[in-house]
């Protein structure tokens, strides 16, 4: 339960972890247009090849982002079904007892795969190298234009920052229940159905219950210290744009701007 | 069979920036049939040494011994179920673990996942909440309208209806006030008394050691300093020093008296023979 790889921060010392939050937000979002740009495989190819160097730039093991998408593990073998009994077109691969799987099945799988794995190592990439308090400053700046709007975007950044903050307690408190329940006879590897039920319940209600408590403590001490959303403060840590912060965007436009090239020449 | 530990050693999130040893090389033998209390710092590895008594964790070198069982760091120890029914521990602020609508359904949870019927289980379960000082009249109220004591009570009647032989409590009186935690002790010893188990207490308070327990063992940033007997533990001042331990008021108030040129027995450990002593002495 510890080991969840997916949007933990990894304190460590890279060029990637020490630019700016706002660059690094700006430029995931850029990237993620890239990705949903259709550029085919040779795009994404190109793409996975500049992710792949980020990573390493980052110091984070691909060990590490390799786990971070184990979740979509699920949802792309579902994908997966799903597409071979929809899709009739291209050529025929296999044909098994009149179960037949076409080509365009499997291509449209890989494609849809690569696009969400690539996705995948670009948010990681950004929540593993940006602490999560950065991050909701980050937001919180960019966020900031849309004041004008009525967008309340210091809510929203501290709902987002109690929200990341409160997952490693989290995931610590569903470990510890499960460890209190476990000690108490349950089983959430074997047993029946109406016993994983059980099993399931047993964790979940008191994980809401203390949520529940904890929100309201937290509620209490906020009050307490006389918090007031609209209140104008100061920051301890100010946010420093710097050349290769700028040289980031840059880059992440370049690429956005060749896959769109890409696409077009196809 | 005993509960023995073998060169232990326990590292959390192993291969990530966050490994860390919580136990190193530890050997230790847990007597039966004894309270036993286990002390040291915040972060001296208590709670992962008791977790891996019913293979909550499983060691990461060595090896374990519990009752007829052997749980090794290679192998994933199959029918923990038969260990988990002996071996009851109860957890840091158990109150949270509780999750029925009423309260006699939680107590009966344990046992029924066991596999004990229901006549029987309901049967333990009264039982149980009658030994922890909670009459039938609470059996249908939800354990959530409870008040905090009256919970951890609740949870501790969870594990005590399962009637395991080895009885592990991570503190188990933390935030009580002094009369429900004196309470809470001396329904531990009736259990090691009266029906002849193995109690186990991670604890903080040098007063429980002294006044309830038989054994201590000391652990120290994950490895064991020493197991000896109370009395003697608490008789051995410059070991206290060394370890940083802050006795109980009875055992400074010998020293003391001590210091001041007063020679009495240091294996006094009870207000009426200290008394006795002085008013001996007095005379």
């Amino acid at each position: 339960m510890a080991n969840i790889a997916l949007g933990r921060y990894m304190p460590l010392n890279s060029l990637i972890h020490r630019m700016d939050p706002r660059a690094k937000i700006l430029s995931m979002l850029i990237m993620l247009t890239a990705i949903f740009i259709p550029s085919g495989f040779m795009g994404y190819g190109i793409l996975a090849v500049v992710i792949i160097g980020v990573v390493l730039m980052s110091k984070l093991k691909l060990n590490f982002l390799i786990r971070a998408m184990k979740p979509m593990m699920f949802m792309l073998t579902f994908l997966m079904v799903i597409n071979i009994f929809v899709i009739k077109t291209g050529y025929l691969v296999v044909d098994i007892f009149g179960f037949k799987i076409y080509s365009d099945a499997i291509f449209q799988t890989l494609y849809i795969s690569v696009r969400l794995m690539l996705m995948i190592m670009i948010t990681t990439i950004l929540t593993a190298t940006t602490k999560p308090l950065d991050l909701t400053l980050g937001i919180e700046d960019l966020l900031a234009p849309f004041k004008r709007f009525k967008v309340p975007a210091h809510e929203i950044a501290m709902m987002i920052s109690i929200a990341l903050r409160f997952i490693p307690t989290l995931i610590e408190e569903t470990d510890r229940i499960m460890k209190a329940q476990a000690s108490r006879g349950v089983d959430l590897q074997e047993g029946k159905f109406k016993e994983k039920i059980m099993a399931i319940l047993s964790l979940i209600v008191p994980l809401f219950v203390s949520s529940f408590q904890r929100a309201e403590d937290l509620a209490d001490a906020m009050e307490a210290r006389g918090y007031i959303p609209q209140a104008r403060r100061t920051r301890y840590k100010q946010l420093k744009r710097t050349p290769k912060d700028v040289v980031l965007i840059i880059s992440s436009f370049s690429m956005l701007a060749l896959m769109i090239a890409i696409s077009i020449w196809r | 069979m005993p509960i023995a530990f073998k060169q232990v050693s326990y590292e959390y999130s192993p291969g990530t920036p966050f490994a860390y040893d919580a136990l190193k090389n530890v050997s230790v033998e847990i007597s039966l049939g004894k309270v036993t209390a286990i002390i040291g710092s915040t972060g001296s590895g208590k709670t992962t040494l008791v977790q891996h008594l019913n293979a909550l964790l499983l060691p990461s070198k060595g090896e374990v011994e519990v009752l007829d069982r052997v749980i090794l760091s290679s192998e994933k120890p199959k029918q923990l179920k038969s260990l988990r029914q002996q071996v009851g521990l109860v957890f840091q602020f158990p109150e949270y673990q509780l999750f029925e609508e009423t309260i006699i359904k939680d107590v009966m949870f344990g046992p029924l996942n066991f596999g004990i019927e229901k006549e029987e289980a309901l049967l333990r379960s009264m039982h149980a909440l009658t030994v922890v000082g909670l009459d039938e009249t609470f059996a249908e109220k939800s354990p959530l309208d409870l008040s905090g004591g009256q919970k951890r009570r609740v949870a501790i009647a969870g594990i005590l209806a399962i009637d395991p032989n080895v009885l592990v409590l991570d503190e188990p009186t933390a935030g009580l006030d002094p009369q429900g935690s004196k309470s809470m002790m001396s329904l531990f010893m009736k259990m090691n008394r009266d029906y002849g188990k193995t109690v186990l207490i991670v604890t903080h308070d040098m007063e429980h050691v002294l006044n309830y327990c038989d054994e201590v063992i000391v652990l120290n940033q994950g490895s064991v300093v020493l197991k000896t007997d109370v009395k003697s533990f608490f008789r051995d001042e410059k070991l206290l020093d060394e370890l940083n331990i802050c006795p109980p008021k009875i055992v400074s108030m010998r020293r003391k008296l001590n210091d001041r040129g007063l020679h009495l027995d240091e294996g006094i450990v009870d207000v009426a023979t200290l008394a006795k002593e002085i008013a001996g002495r007095v005379k």
